[in-house]
């Protein structure tokens, strides 16, 4: 019983998990967040600008 | 030419043609932060954007110009003549507004009108206009091709005019602090770097002539070095007094819906002092690596 409960609770947040991913994250950005972690991408910041004052 | 900082970082630009795309790109977090008209930046806060100045572009470097063989030869006699400005959100709006308060002018004796900077110059020599105030390099524009003349910088107007800021995404400010560091610095080197010697300026006018501006490097030498101080790009600290001044004056005029503190739209923690910052670095490379 004991399992049961624990392998539906390891389902259950990998279910949120990935909804929060999906919904709120996105994974293109996930993927980048690691690539930075890992060091195989540069941190990046865009900065706008209109050439006109 | 190198792409990334020394820390590693990539900074990159995207150019934006109007303002509320720029809202929307900051909104949506598409850009990390933007060079953005002060009072424009000051109004987005108070429409609840959230975002902070956290340095300036440049100093100066924004011209009144008239047309070279016309009779307008000080402030006063730009009385009922029509004067292009880049945007009621400019800070170059806002001077026009105080130089008719110190000349004790109504703010309807001159006709400013919103035009987009590029298209000031072509404007004054078809005559459809009879001055513009803009930023650099369109002042400097008429000067060159021979038809304008500028009435006034504003060094000698509004000494240290402040036009563009740079803002940044508070997410980004409480997040990832040590990039926007990282970011500031290198504007406050390159800043430093332009300013110590004329020889900088002019690498700086032949590498951002054609790989940013798409202008005449002879035209940005022109506005990097006649005069020297046309334009400055040290003291790029935002000063608390400078900002009361162009946000109380821009909600005279009605600019700004409502006033704006300067704690709600300004976070001055990123600037050090510039003799902790060098680039140490005499010339810029150039393709081929040559100097």
């Amino acid at each position: 019983m004991k399992g049961k409960v624990g392998i539906g609770m390891l389902l259950w947040a990998i279910l949120i998990t990935v909804s929060h991913i999906q919904l709120n994250l996105g994974w293109s950005s996930l993927r980048k967040e690691v690539a930075i972690m890992t060091g195989e991408q540069r941190e990046e910041l865009i900065i706008g600008f209109l050439p006109v004052t | 030419m190198t792409k990334h900082s020394d820390e590693g970082s990539l900074f990159s630009s995207k150019k934006f043609t109007d303002w509320p795309t720029v809202k929307e790109a900051l909104i949506s977090k598409e850009i990390g932060g933007v060079f953005i008209l002060a009072p424009l930046a000051m109004q987005l806060v108070a429409d609840g954007v959230p975002i902070k100045v956290v340095y300036l572009g440049h100093r100066d470097g924004t011209g009144i110009v008239v047309g070279k063989d016309s009779p307008i030869n000080d402030f006063g006699d730009l009385r009922g003549k029509v004067i292009a400005i880049p945007s009621r959100y400019a800070n170059q709006n806002i001077l026009m507004h105080k130089m008719m308060d110190e000349w004790g002018m109504p703010y309807d004796s001159i006709d400013l009108r919103e035009l987009p900077p590029p298209e000031h110059p072509i404007a004054l020599q078809t005559g459809s206009i009879d001055g513009y105030i803009v930023g650099e390099p369109f002042a400097a524009k008429a000067e060159v091709d021979g038809f304008g003349k500028v009435l006034y910088h504003t060094k000698d107007i509004w000494p240290e005019f402040i036009s563009c800021v740079m803002v940044v995404r508070q997410d980004l400010i409480d997040e990832r602090r040590e990039l926007v560091q990282e970011m500031i610095d290198g504007i406050a080197k390159s800043g430093k770097w332009l300013d110590e010697d004329m020889q900088h300026r002019m690498d700086a006018a032949e590498v951002t002539a054609k790989h940013y501006y798409f202008q005449s490097p002879e035209l940005l030498k022109h506005v990097l070095s006649k005069p020297e101080d046309r334009v400055k790009y040290t003291n790029l600290a935002p000063l608390q007094e400078d900002f009361d001044e162009i946000m109380e004056l821009a909600f005279k005029i009605g600019v700004l819906s409502r006033r704006v503190a300067f704690k709600e739209y300004a976070d001055d923690s990123f600037v050090r002092p510039l003799d902790q910052l060098d680039w140490g670095m005499d010339r810029l490379p150039r393709e081929g690596g040559g100097q």
